[in-house]
């Protein structure tokens, strides 16, 4: 960020006084920090980093300033993938630009895989299964792959993976699908990855991919890297925090895409990723711009989402084969290519799974053996309400 | 100092202040002249913020009316009726009143119990009793929320390590050792809270019993154990009835803690996420303050809240001044 600081004050002279203070917040923090900045009008930032379905959702409830004429003169903006740059707008207006993004995947260890005898990484459902039986076949006491019950964001990958939707516009409302064949396909996997299959441990209900929501430890992802999870669903960022728990086996640690139903192609990922937006209440919205424009130029953005274990947003920057290379990073590289967000990005999303959390309690009913239709009717008709909830998106 | 007080007394302030003092004597205003500047304090700490919830409750006020970015709405019952239609709210009441209905009882005869040991017990050990579980109660909530999270930890909690230990016949064929108690559903969440709350919360009743027993003249048991009455017999002619009034208000305490318990199921059921774990206060909370907030919603739940509570009181209140055991 110093740097940063430092391009800033000679791209834009008149601001070569300016101080910049960053205020690394912790991620599930951001939304309290909002809602306080919001609701006592003070301690609010001028520019702030946003997870990418948070966006429409922050901007609705007025917190974002409206840069769409300066997005427009933006040199970098024709760059950047259109689709993400979509998202950040809201009938019509802009009020954010995209910074990194990611996606999941399924990470794996390579010597387990050798010793297991699986040649190569699983392209379909059936395989996945099976892998994951042999290598707890191997390594007796492991489980075989991670399903953690409150975990939307990799969830919706089996149910697109299977050909379903979570949710689809007709004629600007909202119509859920979580109960069409092709969706309950999904759910069912996963939740019979513990049910039926047992290839995930019963102490992930209730849990992110992280462990119990807000706690630090005892999460799928610790798991993992001390070695007693033999697949874990997550995205390349969480290799700082795979390290974290311990690097004994980083050296076979790589990724393939989560597969579809019937394969041959991966199961289109959610495309996850974070956006800059520039504060409504800033004080200095020209100046925090030109800050946003310096941040995420083509080449200060790759760098930053390199640092991260992010890829950048630019066309340019994702082609030219850099990241195949990386065995951590070519299974997600290959996942990348296969992308959906909506409706993870429609306005009312961040009620529909924060507050109302409708896919982790539908997914946790089920894992704890409750009936299925009656269970996936009552998730959908609950997300096609809160999603048609005020105005249409 | 002395000569200062002394010219005060002297100046023509002073003979108004008389008279102030005269009209205060004549109309019997002293008390509520004490009561003034608590009462004020309440209202304006209190009364006001409630009488904003009330408003706030018919109101669809969330951020963007605080940010002026949309305007505020009437919405009349709607906060009200779309809680009632909620199944989730009733659920997490039917959680609620199901987790008082159990923990109440069960720590307030824990408690009386350890009452009783203490009257029994002499100074030392009553003493070394008393400290002790008094430090339980001591804890913190969230130390002690903290500390039942690793004892039921499924990665190496010592409640899950020593279950794993024993035999399947006693203990059945569950994995243990991976056993997740707090996120997999209320019934194991709530076993855990169970013992956590009982544990925090009986050494006040042990102590108010104790206290409490202290009053009764020794004479009476003496004359029961002459009589060849049975320890059973004793307490519930001689200690309950006059101890009744106690027992009443610790009863109606332990009630209205036991329906706010939030710290505690907080902590342990993960947040917000375990929906089907919530309490009532869970509920609100979620409902009111996650983003995007919605405080009309949580002022109208907040009000529902408050009645539940107040039927209880009033309920409680009525009923023992009826029997006068608060007269």
């Amino acid at each position: 960020m110093n740097g940063i600081v430092k391009q800033f004050h000679k791209q834009f002279p008149q601001y070569k006084h300016t101080k910049v203070v960053v205020d690394w917040i912790p991620w599930t923090n951001r939304t309290t920090d909002w809602t306080n900045a919001l609701s006592s009008g003070k301690g609010g930032p001028d520019i702030t980093e946003l997870g990418n379905t948070d966006t429409p959702g922050v901007a609705a409830e007025g917190a974002l300033a409206n840069i769409t004429s300066e997005v427009k003169t933006w040199k970098s903006g024709s760059d950047i993938i259109a689709g993400n740059l979509a998202n950040d707008t809201v009938s019509g207006n802009n009020y954010a630009v995209p910074w990194f993004g990611g996606v999941r995947g399924i990470w794996y260890r390579k010597d387990q895989f050798a010793a297991a005898g699986i040649t190569s990484t699983p392209a379909t459902w059936a395989e996945l299964v099976t892998d994951a039986k042999k290598l707890m076949a191997k390594y007796p006491g492991t489980y075989g792959l991670g399903a953690p019950s409150d975990y939307t964001n990799a969830i919706v990958s089996f149910i697109w993976g299977a050909g379903g939707q979570v949710a689809v516009q007709k004629g600007g409302k909202w119509v859920a699908e979580l109960n069409t064949p092709q969706s309950e396909a999904g759910i069912k996997f996963y939740s019979d990855l513990l049910l039926t299959d047992h290839v995930s441990p019963s102490k992930y209900i209730g849990e992110t991919e992280l462990g119990a929501p807000g706690a630090t430890s005892g999460g799928s992802d610790e798991d993992f890297a001390k070695g007693t999870l033999d697949m874990y669903i997550d995205g390349p960022w969480a290799e700082s925090s795979l390290e974290a728990v311990s690097t004994k086996y980083q050296s076979d640690w790589a990724s393939f895409p989560i597969p579809s139903q019937n394969g041959p192609n991966p199961a289109p990922a959610f495309a996850g990723g974070s956006d800059l937006g520039v504060w409504a209440k800033s004080p200095n919205k020209t100046a925090s711009w030109d800050l946003v424009s310096v941040m995420d130029s083509p080449s200060n953005a790759t760098t930053f989402a390199n640092l991260q274990g992010f890829f950048p947003e630019f066309t340019t920057a994702l082609s030219g084969g850099k990241y195949s290379g990386s065995a951590v990073m070519s299974g997600f590289a290959k996942a990348a290519a296969y992308t959906q967000i909506s409706p993870l990005n429609s306005k009312n999303w961040a009620t529909a799974d924060a507050t109302d959390a409708i896919i982790p309690t539908m997914m946790k009913s089920l894992m704890e053996g409750a009936s299925f239709t009656a269970t996936v009717n009552k998730a959908n008709s609950e997300l096609q309400n809160v999603l048609n909830t005020g105005s249409e998106s | 100092m002395a000569e200062t007080i002394a010219q005060l007394h002297g100046t023509p302030a002073a003979s108004r202040g008389t008279r102030a003092g005269a009209f205060v004597r004549r109309h019997r205003l002293a008390p509520y002249l004490l009561l003034v500047p608590a009462l004020g304090g309440l209202a304006l700490v209190y009364l006001w913020p409630l009488v904003q919830m009330l408003l706030y409750s018919f109101q669809n006020y969330g951020l963007p009316q605080v940010t002026g970015a949309a305007p505020v709405q009437w919405v009349g019952f709607g906060n009200f009726s779309s809680t009632f239609a909620d199944s989730e709210f009733w659920l997490s009441l039917r959680i609620t009143v199901i987790f008082a209905g159990v923990v109440v009882p069960l720590t307030l005869v824990v408690g009386t119990l350890v009452g009783l040991l203490l009257n029994r017990l002499g100074p030392r050990m009553s003493g070394f009793v008393a400290i002790t579980a008094l430090l339980a109660w001591a804890t913190p909530p969230v130390a002690g929320s903290v500390l039942f999270y690793w004892l039921f930890n499924p990665d190496g909690g010592l409640v899950d390590w020593t279950l794993s230990k024993m035999p399947h016949w006693l203990v059945g064929s569950t994995n243990w050792a991976g056993y997740n108690w707090t996120t997999t559903g209320a019934l194991q969440a709530y076993t855990v809270l169970t013992v956590l709350v009982v544990w925090t919360s009986f050494p006040f009743i042990a102590v108010s019993v104790l206290a409490g027993l202290k009053t009764v003249p020794a004479e009476l048991y003496e004359a029961a154990r002459i009589d060849g009455a049975s320890p059973w017999r004793v307490f519930w002619r001689i200690t309950y009835p006059l101890l009744k009034p106690i027992f009443l208000v610790l009863l109606l305490l332990s009630v209205i803690w036991d329906f706010n318990i939030f710290t505690q199921t907080y902590l342990l059921v993960g947040g917000l996420a375990n929906r089907n774990e919530f309490n009532l206060g869970l509920y609100i909370y979620d409902k009111g303050f996650t983003f995007p907030p919605s405080y009309g919603l949580g002022g109208a739940l907040a009000i529902i809240f408050t009645l539940i509570l107040l039927v209880i009181t009033v309920g409680y209140v009525r009923t023992s001044v009826r029997q006068g055991a608060l007269t």
